[in-house]
């Protein structure tokens, strides 16, 4: 008798814990704020939602900038969302999104897009400061990192080995290294595996004998803070934010944002922004190169 | 001569215990190993303003307060969804169809097959379907409900075992007392599958809490506090991706967050493994 009232209490109580929350998700379904779309008001009030998808090497400036336009117009919401440079371009054009981000150059069939540059993405060669090499030609380089020459005396440098500083699969630097220089990373012969850029310069300064690539706005940031690091130049071009940033240093590339359509109101507000002087900052902090000084 | 046969049997035994026993200690030495990394790495960084505060400067600083609250979330309404389905699908398959009637056995194969496509199929699946299709948008509820469909297979299957675990007497039983059907299926059988549904639930809330592919199409990259269902939000393990593969610096962070992914998922399958217990008495009481 007594163990029947405890099974009947036991399931309707758990019966209620069911029901209670499937009202608690109905109720937050209806409290849904109603269709978000992009629109501005006649007033200087920015409102509604922008939808940017595309590349994930853009997407964390571009949620950064879109964090700090949040703040400065509090009726607008800005969601990021990556996938790739060409499902930015894909989703711009069927409509899926407002703004895509695509970080290469803009391909012939992707013409039809407005392409919007936001910043440039620069991967300079390091070695140690009293490294006396200069300049290392791409084919230099190429042996070095597929393990053909082993030694600094090879391309004009003291008789000491290479210690080739390689990053980790997944980072964007790697990318744009591997793609300058058409290899693959299952080619590169590399002593030290790093991850960030921090790390990377960090190798190359504790160790006279390394060679490494990072981004070209840390290396310079910390050459300035004295770290006893350089930066080589490639193709007769030196490294320097600046060549990354006129286009004519080659291990680079630019970070674009496209539309469909020529933008107007919330995009246009939001491109205009995130080209502006006010994010240049946050282009440094996620160590790219912001288009003008 | 029974000396000479049992020396090499010995020697067979031994290495068969040892085989086992290194088995074991090699899961076991694994799974410490990867404990130890996360807790070495991430303790240092977990307090009361990191479970709280907003993300910074891509997470990279701050902490994963909206994460948290999204992630809930995605496993909420995957829960909500799939727990009922789940369950009257078990009850069709283990008590109204045969072993080898056509539909049930079609039914399990399908339900077989399902639970071993990868889940960047379920992922695109979720995409063009609730996103697009039914305009749900990036969204928690097209993330939950995407999990939903990937949690169904593994949850209906044991639950179907937790079933078909009840002795027939219980039916019998229950048939000679002149009881309904369906007040013995909730009375009677139901509580007694409780541990096939709970391991079946820890199974597929141990999938969904862990999944990247299927959620980074559906639910979404957005790190703001969700305001409703149909906001994006990102969850634990996409948060833990993106810091340790496309943010540089994010590491630390990144080990912290999957120390709360592991301590969530610790507390889910510990209260699973209390209920378990729990049922099983009452179970016992029932008897």
């Amino acid at each position: 008798m007594q163990s029947s009232t405890c099974i009947h209490f036991c399931v309707s109580l758990k019966w209620r814990t069911s029901a209670f929350l499937v009202s608690f998700l109905i109720v937050a379904t209806l409290e849904a704020p109603g269709t978000a779309t992009a629109q501005t008001t006649t007033t200087d009030h920015l409102s509604g939602k922008l939808v940017i998808t595309g590349a994930s090497t853009l997407a964390p400036l571009i949620a950064e900038i879109g964090k700090r336009f949040e703040s400065l117009h509090p009726k607008v919401r800005v969601d990021v969302q990556t996938g790739g440079s060409s499902r930015g371009a894909a989703d711009t054009r069927q409509g899926l999104a407002d703004i895509g981000m695509v970080s290469r150059m803009m391909k012939d069939e992707e013409k039809d897009l407005h392409a919007f540059q936001v910043a440039r993405d620069g991967v300079g060669i390091i070695v140690h400061k009293e490294n006396p090499v200069q300049a290392l030609t791409d084919d230099q380089v190429v042996a070095i990192y597929t393990g053909k020459i082993t030694n600094w005396k090879e391309v004009g440098g003291k008789d000491a080995p290479f210690t080739v500083v390689n990053k980790a699969e997944g980072r964007s630097t790697l990318e744009v290294f591997l793609h300058y220089f058409k290899l693959k990373n299952s080619d590169v012969k590399a002593q030290v595996v790093i991850g960030d850029n921090e790390q990377g310069v960090k190798t190359v300064a504790g160790n006279r004998h390394a060679i490494g690539y990072v981004s070209i706005g840390t290396a310079e940031y910390d050459e300035s803070q004295g770290v006893p690091i350089k930066l080589l130049s490639v193709g007769g071009v030196a490294a320097s934010t600046e060549t990354v940033r006129n286009g004519t240093f080659p291990i680079s590339r630019p970070l674009h944002i496209v539309t469909r359509t020529p933008p107007v109101g919330l995009i246009k507000a939001f491109i205009e922004y995130a080209q502006s002087k006010a994010v240049h900052d946050i282009i440094k902090q996620q160590y790219f190169v912001p288009l003008v000084d | 001569m029974a000396q000479t046969l049992s020396r090499p049997q010995n020697l067979r035994e031994w290495f068969a215990v040892a085989l086992v026993w290194g088995a074991a200690a090699l899961v076991t030495a694994v799974f410490c190993w990867l404990l130890g990394d996360i807790v070495w790495h991430g303790l240092s960084h977990i307090s009361w303003t990191f479970l709280t505060a907003p993300p910074e400067n891509a997470g990279r600083r701050g902490g994963i307060g909206p994460i948290l609250v999204s992630t809930c979330l995605i496993l909420g309404v995957c829960l909500t969804v799939s727990l009922p389905i789940g369950i009257g699908t078990a009850v069709l398959l283990a008590e109204f169809t045969s072993d080898h009637s056509l539909f049930g056995r079609i039914t399990r194969r399908s339900l077989d097959v399902l639970a071993g496509v990868p889940s960047i199929v379920f992922g695109l699946f979720g995409n063009a379907f609730f996103c697009k299709t039914l305009g749900l948008g990036f969204s928690i509820l097209s993330g939950g409900l995407t999990l939903a469909c990937m949690v169904l297979p593994i949850l209906i299957r044991s639950t179907e075992e937790g079933f078909r675990a009840v002795p027939t007497s219980y039916r019998l039983s229950t048939a000679a007392l002149g009881l309904s059907r369906t007040t013995t299926i909730v009375h009677i059988l139901l509580p007694a599958a409780v541990p096939g549904l709970l391991v079946g639930l820890v199974l597929g809330v141990g999938r969904a809490i862990a999944e990247t592919a299927a959620l980074i199409f559906t639910s979404g990259y957005v790190d703001r506090m969700p305001e409703s269902l149909l906001d994006s939000g990102r969850a634990l393990s996409i948060h833990i991706f993106d810091l340790s593969m496309n943010v540089s610096g994010g590491d630390a962070n990144a080990y912290a967050s999957a120390l709360v992914l592991v301590i969530l998922l610790l507390a889910i399958n510990g209260t699973a493994s209390w209920l378990a217990t729990y049922g099983l008495q009452r179970k016992a009481v029932t008897v």
